[in-house]
């Protein structure tokens, strides 16, 4: 009886609880999380999950799997193939920072009154419209021999006979399909810029035109530190994302001919190979480098520009200081 | 393929209970009483018949064996619609089915045929078969052999149909009994432009492969054409066309290539006479070197190379018989587009494996007037119609004519695993990263790039193979026996 009573006082007290102000956000709070919550566990940390556990399996899609420990993790760093793959990397990041200089500029050139603007940015925009796969597939006839490519340099007078095989020759390759990625993404950073700079107040142009500032040193010390930010997260996105470049080496390469950077070569052992252990190793430690790489960048820029994270920082802290002096004032009265 | 094994398992339940619910006075046999059970409700006929068909009289109408049918004689009067459901939407679009047809019906007027076009055949078919009702002919779908009397109306014995058609024993029951013909083979050898071949002087086809690369010199020296076209950018045209030639082809051992390469401990090994894997894989690369292929091949394109082959741009391809019917429709020369024997020659002898297409199949649950127009149908197309010709396949009639010449070729077949090994060659496939006839790709444009650029040479890729093989063999445990 007496612990029936005790349910009941729980029960009512719950209720009452569920009823009062901080009970309702609670609950609201958690009916609200739970879906999301659910959706991304189930859809994103389990399956991650379950692929770190591949990872210490020798095991393919079907048939029995054995535990090998460390030993995947072992391969993936004696094979050739698979670090060697990385170094392709350093061209997608040479890329990106052409690609970054490129939208930053014309970014520039775009946010102040220019003619057609809105229509040069519609055209450097449109090709991350475009299906990645689409792009691909331009780009392998746009390098054929004597195809697009050839034409028009042709006609800018160069002799066919001069110029390289853009997807044969195993120095240039690599550049070529860097070059279709660049084409692809330097419009979406652009336009991201955009946006950044219209945020910057007019009135500090027209300042600084008075004080005798050309268009470079506007750039210089009004632009380029007020999206700062931006060009941050640009930056990371663009080295985390050359890490795993795919697109361009399956499509137009299938990843052969020395241009099978780290994704072609884990999809390859994934799928041809049906080494899913391995492969879900070398996904692991890709993540770890790319966790690796964005640490570093933000302690670089951290260094560099001091406070690209938080442009206020300064500020919150004289405020501090500020608020620190006037409750002292008070205290002390 | 899981589907596959799904419905398979499906069915083969269904067909359990069946039995049980059939009575079940015979538990004798597995799956042929099975046959006659069901046979034995929808068809009245008495089953005694003599001899050979002992195991599955009641299936057939009495005496109605292929053999047994003259054409243009028997069943004239015969007067019935019959339905045939195949994979072949394109001919069935472009109006060829029909006319096979109607020049059926001026020799058979009065049955009537009805054809569809099925897309996705390969799952499809499966469904359709077994929900029963799909009409009387079909292209016999991934079936077990066991199961083929549930089905389908056999022939007569493999060895007395051996006497008519090529590849009688693709679909045969224990008892030895026929129960599909194919409507055209598939051979493996070289497609060949004849045009370009007699423009450079060549005049007998190419049997080892020194020959083969001196005709690919000539065509290179005397013509404009691009001597062998690689398909290199494709991918599937490196490994799935040139690994199709391993096994008895190349070393004229119809074992060699499903039970004995897992356990050879030097597959790649020079044999020094141009037979083996050795010799298969070197003319790709003493093409290459020689520069013999398109100019660049990183940029190949499928679709492109067939009106070029046909027009004479492209001297060869390494492709199976199944891509001459593409390659002819794809221009204006379709008579310039042959097809020889692989060059290869093992003591003296040219092999090329062979084996049917999709095979007609007759519905063992149709009317018995049904049956018997279905079998005068399967029998006139497989003789009368030239649709195996028309596509440019291997000949299944042994009699009718064909435009596929591959003289002085032994056509075998390379045989299946032994029992209990028939998992090696996955493992060693996925344990070696060589996937031979499993996309392994990348090796053959490995062969490509290591002749063009001239990074390694042949010798090193085939220790480097040799390497990769013994170590599998190795972690998989298995034995090395040649």
């Amino acid at each position: 009886m007496a612990a029936q009573a005790n349910t009941a006082g729980a029960k009512k007290g719950f209720l009452q609880w569920a009823r009062s102000r901080r009970g309702q956000q609670i609950i609201i709070i958690v009916a609200f999380m739970i879906v999301p919550l659910a959706l991304l566990f189930t859809f994103t940390y389990l399956p991650f999950g379950e692929m770190v556990g591949y990872s210490f399996y020798k095991m393919k899609y079907v048939g029995k799997r054995s535990f090998v420990g460390w030993k995947n993790y072992a391969s993936v760093f004696s094979r050739k193939d698979c670090f060697g793959a990385l170094k392709l990397s350093l061209y997608y990041m040479g890329g990106s920072i052409v690609q970054l200089a490129l939208a930053l500029y014309l970014a520039t050139i775009l946010s102040f009154k220019v003619k057609g603007g809105n229509i040069f940015k519609g055209f450097m925009f449109f090709p991350y419209l475009i299906n990645g796969i689409a792009i691909g597939f331009i780009f392998k006839f746009f390098y054929t021999r004597g195809f697009v490519f050839d034409t028009v340099l042709q006609w800018c007078g160069f002799q066919l006979d001069n110029l390289p095989y853009w997807l044969r020759d195993q120095r240039i390759n690599n550049i070529s399909l860097v070059g279709t990625s660049v084409w692809r993404y330097f419009g979406q950073n652009m336009v991201l810029f955009i946006g950044a700079i219209m945020s910057v107040d007019s009135e500090l142009y027209e300042a600084a035109m008075l004080d005798g500032a050309n268009r470079f040193e506007q750039f210089r010390y009004i632009i380029l530190p007020s999206i700062k930010t931006i060009v941050t997260l640009n930056v990371i996105l663009s080295i985390t994302g050359s890490l795993s470049a795919f697109e361009p080496p399956y499509v137009i390469t299938s990843g052969a001919n020395g241009t099978g950077t780290y994704f072609v070569v884990m999809n390859e052992i994934a799928h041809t190979q049906q080494k899913v252990g391995l492969a879900s190793a070398m996904a692991v430690v890709l993540l770890l480098i790319i966790f690796a790489a964005t640490i570093l960048q933000k302690l670089f820029f951290k260094y560099v520009f001091r406070n690209a994270e938080d442009e206020d920082f300064g500020a919150s802290k004289r405020r501090d200081k500020q608020l620190a002096k006037y409750a002292a004032r008070k205290a002390g009265r | 393929m899981k589907l596959r094994k799904v419905l398979a398992l499906t069915l083969a339940a269904a067909m359990t209970l069946s039995l049980t619910a059939c009575g079940g006075s015979d538990e004798g046999a597995a799956e042929a009483p099975a046959a006659d059970d069901t046979a034995a409700e929808e068809t009245e006929t008495p089953a005694a018949d003599d001899g050979a068909e002992a195991e599955a009289p009641a299936t057939a109408p009495a005496g109605l064996t292929y053999a047994s049918i003259n054409l243009g004689e028997d069943y004239k009067d015969l007067t019935t619609t019959i339905k045939f459901i195949h994979h072949k939407t394109d001919r069935e679009e472009d109006g060829t089915m029909a006319d096979l047809i109607a020049k059926f019906n001026e020799v058979y007027p009065n049955i009537t045929v009805e054809t569809e076009g099925v897309t996705d055949y390969q799952e499809d078919s499966l469904l359709r078969l077994s929900a029963g009702d799909w009409g009387d002919v079909m292209f016999i779908p991934a079936v077990d052999a066991a199961e083929l009397p549930t089905y389908f109306v056999p022939y007569g014995t493999v060895d007395e149909m051996s006497q008519f058609v090529n590849f009688a024993d693709q679909w045969k029951d224990a008892a030895g009994n026929c129960y599909g013909i194919g409507y055209m083979g598939n051979a493996q050898g070289i497609l060949y432009n004849k045009k370009v071949f007699a423009d450079a002087g060549v005049t007998e086809l190419p049997k080892t492969p020194d020959e083969f690369i001196a005709a690919l010199q000539a065509v290179k020296d005397n013509t404009d054409a691009i001597p062998l076209y690689t398909n290199y950018a494709a991918g599937w045209t490196m490994g799935g066309q040139w690994d199709a030639y391993l096994g008895a082809i190349t070393t004229g051992d119809e074992t060699w290539l499903n039970q004995k390469f897992v356990h050879t401990a030097e597959p790649f090994k020079d044999n020094g006479d141009g037979t083996g894997a050795y010799a298969l894989y070197k003319i790709l690369y003493d093409a290459t070197e020689k520069g013999l292929i398109e100019d660049d091949y990183t940029t190949t394109d499928w679709e492109g190379c067939k009106p070029m082959i046909n027009n004479g741009e492209i001297g060869t391809m390494v492709l199976g018989s199944w891509a001459i019917a593409q390659m002819k429709a794809a221009g204006d020369n379709p008579d310039d587009i042959g097809y020889m024997p692989f060059p290869i020659t093992v003591n003296g002898q040219q092999y090329a494996t062979a084996g049917p297409d999709y095979c007609y199949g007759i519905n063992v649950n149709a009317s018995d007037d049904n049956k018997a127009a279905a079998m005068v149908f399967v029998k006139w197309m497989v003789e009368e119609s030239g649709w195996c010709d028309l596509e440019g396949g291997y000949p299944i009639s042994k009699t009718a004519p064909t435009s596929f010449v591959f003289e002085g070729v032994n056509i075998v077949n390379n045989v299946t695993a032994l029992p209990g090994e028939e998992d090696y060659m996955n493992e060693m496939n996925a344990e070696s990263e060589l996937s031979f006839n499993a996309g392994g790709d990348a090796k053959v444009q490995r062969i490509v790039e290591a002749a063009a650029t001239g990074a390694e040479t042949y010798d090193d890729i085939m220790s480097d193979w040799t390497q990769a093989w013994n170590a599998a063999q190795e972690t998989c445990g298995v034995e090395v026996l040649y």
